[in-house]
């Protein structure tokens, strides 16, 4: 459950975890501002290739692409998710639950790459389909966690809070929602970090985002390309991760101070 | 005061309560007792609108409780359940203040409140106010549950078994303190409890139902001397009838003035019950004991004679309720 526990036992305990996200950010940029200068070092890896530092377009200008379709993806998913998860828990809802929990699992099914190849007709090349297909396939952690934080809450809490005479929006907003923060959080956490390396396939429809140099290297056969672009968005997703992870202690030790 | 009036709860065919009537005055201590899913404690629930009832009136200070605003009328209902209901993330102190805030007083006067209801309650402030309920003993956390119910001064106070998790002694200790509370404070209980011998040192007015309906209504005494029905009887301990009887009548009302021989080398207090003094005499090989009051000063006696005499029904005083 924990993923420090491991970390523990090499020294890094207590105040020190705090310093992962920059160790991981750290890297981000050494990768971003240090491969246009490494050519070298590429070079080792395809010895015959003309170019081995991509150069169709900066990796800190595709990073922020790459953040931006992630971002608003990201937004589109947890406020769809979780309201959709609250409403089908509330009194009128219920009957949606069902639905709502096949329509969150179903989308998971669905492989991005298929989402792409159907929202392209429809909406066109770029970004658009990229953020679909991101929405789709990360809605299914929230919705999960969010309904199974909220149902998860003790029942004699949720009884008692209503005997207090506190109102149905007291109750989600004071005691649901607090109660099932930490789990829905590892939803979204789940949800954003796997979407940092799906959304790399958007590059397929012509989305321009770090997954770019990966599909050049794969049409090229340039295994330098591959590797700018795989190594800059698998420590994006340490960074974002290990993020999380610092929020979903400190959201923890604000929920149970002892 | 609240009044049932043919209230009926039906959870599709089933009667979960059927029929049942029953009227607590103001100020009084009722229990509700019986077997499990005698419908107990869905009456319970029916009085705060947690249930609604299906048919009947439910009558609160001359208002059926369905002309109150539900929200309006749980904040003055106080509620107490078995497993506390606390909320995990909130201190003690912001748990026990909850109504008031809702009634939006002023924090200084929530925070008075909370102070004083932890102090009634046994809860040194600087010790708990900043605790979790994770961090309590299942006694501590029962004390914070009744004084969260008790914060905004309800007239009313529902308790849904608020012992039944804890250990005999806990439990024991924590009936005496409500008992000392409800001396003070006067309150309107329904409390609800399948420990006949809880029901009988706290209630003024016991209620025994089964199967959703009312099997005997009445003083604890009063159903002591005459169960109607084997049931009841059975509930109440069969042969352990008498010494529970005995239980309930202080030696103050039944001793006998000082007699003209030695005073008798036991001595018992003037407050205890007939059972402590029966057991005292089994103890110490004696039939007679000396009665003294809260200053060890001689003021009767207690004879086994008068104890077996005073247990017979037509002679016992009936508690009124």
């Amino acid at each position: 459950m924990n993923p420090s526990v491991g970390r523990r036992s090499l020294g890094l305990h207590g105040a020190n975890r705090a310093i992962w996200p920059a160790v991981w950010f750290a890297l981000l940029m050494l990768c971003v501002w240090g491969f246009p200068h490494a050519d070298g070092v590429l070079r080792s890896l395809e010895p015959d290739a003309n170019q081995v530092v991509y150069q169709r377009a900066s990796l800190a200008s595709l990073l922020l692409q790459h953040l931006f379709v992630v971002s608003v993806a990201a937004v589109v998913t947890i406020v769809g998710g979780v309201l959709a998860a609250i409403a089908v828990t509330r009194e009128g809802g219920r009957d949606f639950l069902p639905m709502v929990a096949q329509v969150a699992s179903l989308g998971q099914t669905f492989p991005p790459v298929a989402v792409l190849a159907l929202a392209v007709p429809a909406l066109g090349f770029g970004t658009l389909p990229i953020i679909v297909a991101l929405v789709l396939y990360g809605m299914l952690p929230i919705v999960r966690n969010t309904l199974g934080g909220l149902q998860d809450v003790d029942k004699d809490i949720k009884s008692a809070a209503i005997a207090m005479g506190m109102t149905p929006w007291q109750v989600l907003r004071q005691v649901e929602l607090p109660l099932a923060a930490p789990v829905i959080l590892a939803g979204i956490r789940t949800s954003v970090t796997i979407n940092i390396s799906t959304a790399a396939i958007g590059a397929t429809v012509g989305a321009r985002n770090l997954g770019d140099p990966i599909i050049a290297g794969i049409v090229n056969g340039n295994m330098a390309y591959i590797v700018q672009g795989a190594l800059t968005i698998a420590l994006l997703a340490l960074t974002v991760d290990s993020l999380f992870e610092r929020f979903q202690e400190r959201l923890r030790s604000r929920l149970y101070t002892s | 005061m609240i009044e049932l009036a043919h209230v009926t709860k039906r959870f599709g065919d089933v009667a979960a309560v059927d029929d049942i009537s029953l009227r607590i005055a103001k100020g009084k201590f009722c229990a509700l007792v019986g077997t499990s899913g005698c419908g107990k404690s869905t009456t319970l629930r029916m009085i705060n609108r947690l249930i609604a009832h299906s048919d009947g009136d439910i009558i609160l200070d001359g208002q059926p409780i369905d002309a109150y605003d539900p929200v309006k009328l749980r904040r003055r209902i106080g509620y107490v359940i078995q497993h506390t209901g606390l909320f995990p993330h909130w201190t003690v102190a912001r748990n026990i203040g909850l109504v008031p805030r809702l009634l939006k007083w002023s924090a200084a006067d929530v925070q008075a409140k909370v102070e004083e209801l932890m102090k009634l309650l046994g809860l040194p402030v600087d010790e708990f106010a900043a605790k979790y309920p994770h961090q309590l003993s299942g006694g501590q956390a029962q004390r914070v549950g009744v004084a969260r119910a008790l914060a905004a001064d309800p007239d009313i106070l529902l308790m849904d078994e608020p012992f039944g998790a804890l250990d005999p002694i806990t439990r024991e200790k924590l009936q005496d303190e409500l008992s000392r509370l409800q001396a003070r404070m006067h309150k309107t209980v329904v409390f609800v409890t399948h420990d006949m011998d809880e029901a009988l040192r706290l209630a003024d007015h016991l209620v025994v139902m089964r199967e959703g309906r009312i099997v005997q209504q009445g003083s604890p005494l009063a159903l002591l001397q005459q169960p109607n029905d084997p049931f009841v009887e059975s509930l109440l301990g069969g042969l352990e009838r008498g010494l529970k009887q005995a239980a309930l009548t202080r030696i103050k009302d039944h001793m006998s003035p000082m007699g003209p021989t030695l005073p008798a080398q036991s001595r018992i207090p003037a407050a205890f019950s007939l059972r402590q003094g029966l057991s005292m005499m089994l103890r110490d090989h004696t039939d007679r004991l000396t009665v003294v009051d809260q200053h060890d000063v001689p003021v009767g006696e207690l004879t086994l004679r008068k104890i077996v005499k005073e247990a017979q029904p037509e002679q016992g005083k009936v508690r009124e309720s």
